[in-house]
């Protein structure tokens, strides 16, 4: 029930005000990253692009393809659809050319997962956010 | 891990001093070899080996059902002889080099039994990588970058629909063209208006039994060999993020025929010769949020060289297309519309001359069967739709409305009786993970 209120706040949000209520961009505390440029996150997101400048691996956290934040992300900051990402990710998988992200179910797992994964990146809405991680910017 | 890197320094430095062949052959046994120790030797790193490896898989059950001729096994009663399953592991063995290799059974009718084989097992070494694009090469069964849905084609939830379309991806000879054992590069461009990739390289085409029917007419003694380097490359532009997708991509193979003194004996027998294949597909897409258009344009030239009989020169260029639109209702409810053609020679669409030459032959030799017109093209109307039951489950529907027989297997008909005009239904159920 509490899940179901706050996406439907989530939802609410996105139709009424889609620039207030945008995602943050959230890396593993000890990222030097200060921003990234939306081709880059493209790339990261779509797992083009395995490293850190300072070759560390990056690690990918998305939630559930159908999930409200998920498909905001990808449309409102990737600027593509959710169903595109999910092609490309099961292309390289099912190639052997590449991977895909790993999958949480809810934003506390996010949030936990990316504080505590080395090299990791994945988003929040700004009111989930705490100290436990980073919030870069994702110049639009 | 010292042991690990060894073995592929060795194998990278090798390359140029030794026969390609003699590297691509040790290929096959030293990736499932390392595939087997890997895990073993890095666990000895104290780092968490399982965190670096992904498991992925597939299952898909299909029925099919049509008013004539046989598609994917006794369609005619209905059939439910296309199974498809696979499962595939990818592990990062040290930061620029990655492991994968996928198992896949795949029963088709009589065109595929199922046992089990080596989809893909390649190592990819990343040799550059940053935001603004990344530079490598994967050794080992590389499955060939051909139009947008080759590499995949056998994972339902990566089609457009219950099939491949059979006028670019042709089924009855799947594997010339599904993968190749070799070397392909990589360069992506990762630019402001799009990315830029490209895929190339060289191997060894893995051709089956349906390669014979489909290029000889039948099994002969002798055989069709794949010792000969096949090339194989596509270029892509993703315009904005893949909103637009542009591509350009082929395969260029030899094959040669060994023939047995059997294949010689009558006016009609074969000899000793090579069969030169040229594919190109032209592939084009747009990416909408409720729309998706797919064309797809695929050139395949055909050369026979002294094999004589049926085939003294013969030179066959087909053509076929596919033009599509899928609009999603939902997230989870989406709907296709599609055209298929294939025509088997492009100067003779509707076989026409093809009918009138395999008159003239019957004539002089009664024991070849006559080939109707319609058995060299192959026109449909597609149209189905999908469900995405949860994220990973998905049902797909629909009806296809065909004229023509090109696209049906010889293995599965007896293609001068094949029914011109014919309907078919099939649903599917499919899985990954």
């Amino acid at each position: 029930m509490r899940n179901l209120l706050k996406h439907s706040l989530i939802i609410g949000c996105l139709i009424f005000a889609p620039n207030i209520c945008a995602q943050v961009l959230i890396v593993h505390p000890h990222n030097p990253s200060t921003s990234l440029s939306k081709n880059n996150l493209r790339a990261i997101f779509a797992m083009r692009i395995p490293q850190w400048s300072d070759g560390s691996a990056i690690h990918v956290f998305v939630l559930e393809d159908s999930h409200p934040i998920h498909t905001s992300f990808t449309k409102h900051i990737l600027g593509m659809f959710p169903y595109q990402l999910r092609r490309i990710w099961d292309r390289q998988v099912f190639s052997g050319t590449g991977i895909a992200p790993t999958i949480v179910k809810t934003s506390e797992e996010m949030r936990e997962r990316v504080s505590k994964t080395q090299g990791a990146i994945g988003y929040l809405m700004p009111e989930d956010v705490d100290d436990s991680i980073k919030v870069i910017e994702g110049s639009l | 891990m010292n042991i690990l890197s060894k073995w592929i320094l060795l194998a990278i430095s090798l390359s140029p001093i030794s026969s390609q062949r003699m590297l691509l052959n040790n290929m096959k046994s030293l990736s499932i070899f390392l595939l087997l120790i890997s895990p073993i030797v890095v666990a000895d790193e104290q780092q968490s080996w399982l965190g670096r490896i992904q498991l992925h898989g597939f299952a898909s059950q299909a029925l099919v059902f049509t008013t004539d001729n046989n598609f994917y096994g006794d369609s005619e009663h209905g059939s439910a002889d296309f199974t498809e399953l696979g499962i595939n592991a990818s592990m990062q063995l040290f930061p620029k080099v990655r492991a994968a290799g996928q198992l896949l059974s795949r029963h088709a009718g009589n065109m595929d039994n199922g046992s089990p084989h080596l989809d893909y097992a390649l190592f990819d070494i990343n040799l550059i990588s940053s935001e603004k694009g990344r530079l490598g090469a994967y050794l080992g069964r590389i499955k060939n970058p051909i139009g947008l849905y080759n590499e995949t084609r056998d994972v339902a939830h990566t089609r457009q629909g219950v099939f491949t379309a059979q006028a670019i991806y042709f089924d009855k000879v799947r594997d010339l063209i599904l993968s190749s054992d070799g070397i392909q590069f990589y360069s992506e461009y990762f630019l402001p208006s799009g990315n830029l990739i490209f895929q190339a390289g060289v191997g060894y085409p893995i051709p089956d039994d349906n390669v014979e029917q489909a290029y000889l007419g039948q099994q002969w003694a002798g055989d069709l060999d794949s010792s000969k380097l096949a090339y194989v490359g596509r270029m892509m532009y993703e315009h904005d993020g893949g909103r637009w997708i542009f591509a350009l991509s082929g395969a260029s193979l030899d094959l040669d025929f060994n023939h047995q003194a059997a294949d010689s004996v009558g006016p009609l027998g074969i000899s000793s010769g090579k069969l030169n294949i040229d594919y190109t597909v032209l592939s084009t897409q747009f990416n909408g949020e409720k729309w998706q258009l797919t064309a797809e344009l695929a050139l395949q030239d055909v050369d026979y060289v002294n094999i004589g009989g049926l085939f003294a020169a013969a030179n066959t260029k087909a053509l076929g297309y596919t033009l599509e639109a899928n609009y999603k209702f939902s997230p989870k409810w989406q709907a296709f519309l599609r055209r298929e053609a294939f025509y088997l020679d492009r100067d003779d669409k509707y076989g026409h001359d093809f009918h009138a030459q395999s008159i003239q032959l019957n004539a002089l030799f009664p024991f070849v069967p006559i080939s109707p017109a319609h058995s060299s093209f192959s026109e449909s109307w597609v149209v189905g739709g999908a469900w995405d039951i949860t994220q990973n489950i998905m049902a797909r529907a629909e009806y296809h409305t065909t004229r023509g027989s090109a696209t049906l297997s010889p293995t599965e008909n007896d293609i001068p009786s094949a029914k011109k005009d014919w309907d078919m239904f099939a649903i599917s159920l499919s899985y990954r993970f």
